[in-house]
């Protein structure tokens, strides 16, 4: 189980509490809250209970990185066979955590809950994130009803597997299909109200998702071969051109060669051609520079069970 | 007749103590890169209150071949038996590169940089070692009150006004070159390019604990200083590429894709604009605000692909780093 937290002093005691009664003693668990840099007195609390209850580790970060690094750290250092995430703010509910396993045992790399009743802000938080939900779903193929639910289970193979970084988060699903060929469902989980604190989210985002969004997109679709992503944006750019230079031969043809158009139209053909050529080199030093690290991937490949030996 | 070349990767020559056993406490490390005071007054002058406080000590000289002749008075120094290492870099290389040369030698678990002339009194050096060893991982020195010439001051406001966003206002002089620091803060701080300059903020954003401390400034630094078109420009190219470095090497398409899209708007804001006047009748096939327009959107086009493959190498350099520091682990055994 990994829980990111920041900032949630008066909710982690809470948390613990409802993990140890959800888990049980029926399976082996350990609890590996990860401090993002908080700056009350979360990491006090965490260490505390730590000490009660051995299974409860903490790891600190050294400063506020963001829920993407924090998650990444809590997956170093989680070391179960299946690895759990959810919030730190009691929103989810650890309940529905057995479940989620359940459904990983059925053969799947990764498991989303989705939040049905959602106790959120309607405009604030409910609208931005079914667009950014139907957005990611279009882009990536990957049709997942609710991203920004944290309550995921992934196998142990899926997460050696996965390089979190930037905001990543939020798109863990299509990344994890995009580079690692997850198999991945999703079933309905509990969501309560918060009840501490306030939420760390804003609409401020919206700039910075759709860049992502790009990010995504091109990772997802274009990883294999950014050069035809790029050809295509070249193919583009010399249609805009050709059309540009018929219209030249045409009012040459139909003008006097003296007319300020027989030289704006081939200079804006020829920008369209330049543009062109730029993208074609782009897309062939993008095909080099990542040659090597593909190699690398390939050979960090694990032999089949079986293979080794 | 040919020479036989031979290349060799030898370490930078060295005159001085040879290492010894004993580790001092304390290295102090001078960077000779730029208008360097006389160095026998200047160590005289900054090791008289190590010496007081009793704290073991070495100083460690670093200068490119250019200022040998500087270096020479250090000899006699050394002759006396004082703790000088004096290190030689073999081609001219910029104060970032004698920094880590010198580091590469620093045998204290506390490392002080000084540069070779003199910004702060000599009193300061006690407090800034006091705040490492109160467990900051790197005090810097911050010149107040402050006396200079206007020139400087505007320079200085300048600065801050630059970097203040990137520190929220926690360091006040960042150009201050005398620093106390934790010789592992250093081991997980790279150092590259001209960014020793900004070591503070490196350091801020790899998460470690910094402080600055209030010094008395040298009356020799309340000098008016001008430098030449070329110095400033490198500093403001400095800036741009650590402005860059901290907020977006893991994400370089929220800095193309913003100046791009900015870029691309705007030109098929005007292309639709032209489209309109054409469909009213009015020729466009003559007008340079086309040109403008198709240039504008290319620029734009241009800058996203471009933070396009940046996210594509991030992406695939993700697997080599983590992109997170721990600070502590709190865990049973």
């Amino acid at each position: 189980m990994v829980v990111p937290l920041f900032n949630e002093e008066e909710s982690v005691a809470l948390l613990v509490n409802s993990v140890r009664d959800a888990l049980g003693t029926d399976v082996a668990w350990e609890l590996v809250l990860v401090d993002d840099g908080s700056r009350d007195g979360t990491a006090r609390i965490a260490t505390a209970l730590g000490v009660v209850d051995p299974r409860v580790r903490l790891v600190s970060l050294a400063r506020n990185y963001g829920q993407t690094q924090a998650m990444q750290a809590g997956f170093d250092a989680a070391s179960g066979e299946v690895v759990v995430s959810m919030d730190g703010d009691l929103q989810n509910d650890p309940l529905d955590i057995p479940r989620l396993v359940a459904m990983l045992e059925q053969g799947y790399d990764l498991v989303a809950g989705y939040r049905v009743r959602r106790k959120d802000r309607f405009f604030t938080r409910k609208v931005p994130s079914w667009v950014a939900n139907r957005l990611i779903a279009w882009l990536t193929g990957v049709s997942i009803r609710d991203n920004g639910c944290s309550l995921k289970a992934y196998r142990r193979e899926l997460i050696d597997q996965l390089h979190l970084y930037s905001d990543m988060h939020r798109f863990l699903p299509a990344v994890a299909a995009a580079t690692a060929a997850a198999r991945i469902t999703e079933i309905p989980v509990r969501h309560h109200p918060r009840r501490f604190g306030k939420s760390k989210y804003g609409l401020s985002r919206i700039a910075k998702i759709l860049a992502d969004l790009l990010t995504i997109k091109m990772i997802s679709s274009f990883r294999e071969r950014p050069l035809s992503l790029f050809g295509r944006g070249a193919a583009g750019a010399v249609a805009a051109g050709i059309v540009v230079l018929i219209a030249w031969l045409d009012s040459i043809a139909t003008y006097d060669v003296q007319h300020a158009r027989a030289y704006v139209l081939p200079t804006v053909a020829l920008l369209w051609i330049t543009l062109a050529c730029y993208l074609l080199m782009l897309g062939l030093i993008a095909e080099v520079a990542l040659q090597k690290s593909r190699e690398e991937e390939r050979d960090g490949l694990r032999p089949w069970p079986g293979d080794a030996g | 007749m040919s020479e036989i070349g031979i290349v060799s990767f030898l370490p930078a020559p060295q005159r001085g103590a040879p290492p010894a056993l004993d580790r001092p406490a304390v290295s102090v490390v001078v960077p000779v890169a730029e208008r360097p005071d006389a160095l026998a007054e200047l160590y005289e002058e900054y090791a008289a209150p190590l010496r007081r406080s009793g704290r073991s000590f070495e100083f460690i000289f670093v200068a490119p071949p250019y200022f040998a002749a500087i270096l020479r008075p250090l000899d006699t120094l050394m002759e006396r038996g004082e703790p000088i290492r004096v290190i030689q870099t073999g081609r001219a290389v910029g104060e970032t590169a004698l920094l880590r040369t010198a580091l590469l030698q620093c045998r204290a678990p506390l490392v002080l940089t000084l540069p070779a002339y003199r910004q702060v009194t000599a009193d300061a050096i006690d407090k800034l070692l006091e705040g490492v060893e109160r467990g900051a991982d790197l005090v810097v020195a911050c010149r107040w009150p402050r006396h200079d010439a206007w020139i400087n001051r505007l320079q200085s406001r300048a600065l801050r006004l630059a970097i203040d966003p990137l520190t929220q206002g926690r360091i006040h002089d960042a150009a201050c070159g005398v620093r106390a620091i934790r010789r592992e803060v250093l081991q997980e701080i790279p150092l590259y390019g001209d960014f020793s300059r900004f070591l503070p903020l490196l350091a801020l954003h790899n998460g470690f604990s910094v402080t600055e401390v209030p010094c008395r400034q040298h009356t020799r630094d309340m000098r008016g200083r001008v430098y030449g078109p070329g110095v400033y420009l490198r500093r403001l190219i400095d800036l741009l590429g650590l402005f860059f470095l901290l907020r977006f090497t893991e994400k370089p398409l929220r800095f193309f894709g913003l100046v791009g899209s900015t870029f691309a708007l705007s030109g098929s804001l005007l292309l639709l604009w032209l489209l309109f006047q054409r469909i009213g009748g009015q020729g466009i096939g003559g007008r340079p605000l086309l040109i403008l327009s198709v240039l504008l959107f290319i620029l734009g086009i241009q800058s996203i692909a471009l933070g396009l493959i940046g996210e594509m190498i991030v992406h695939f350099n993700a697997a080599r780093g983590r992109s997170y520091r721990i600070k502590r682990v709190a865990s049973p055994g």
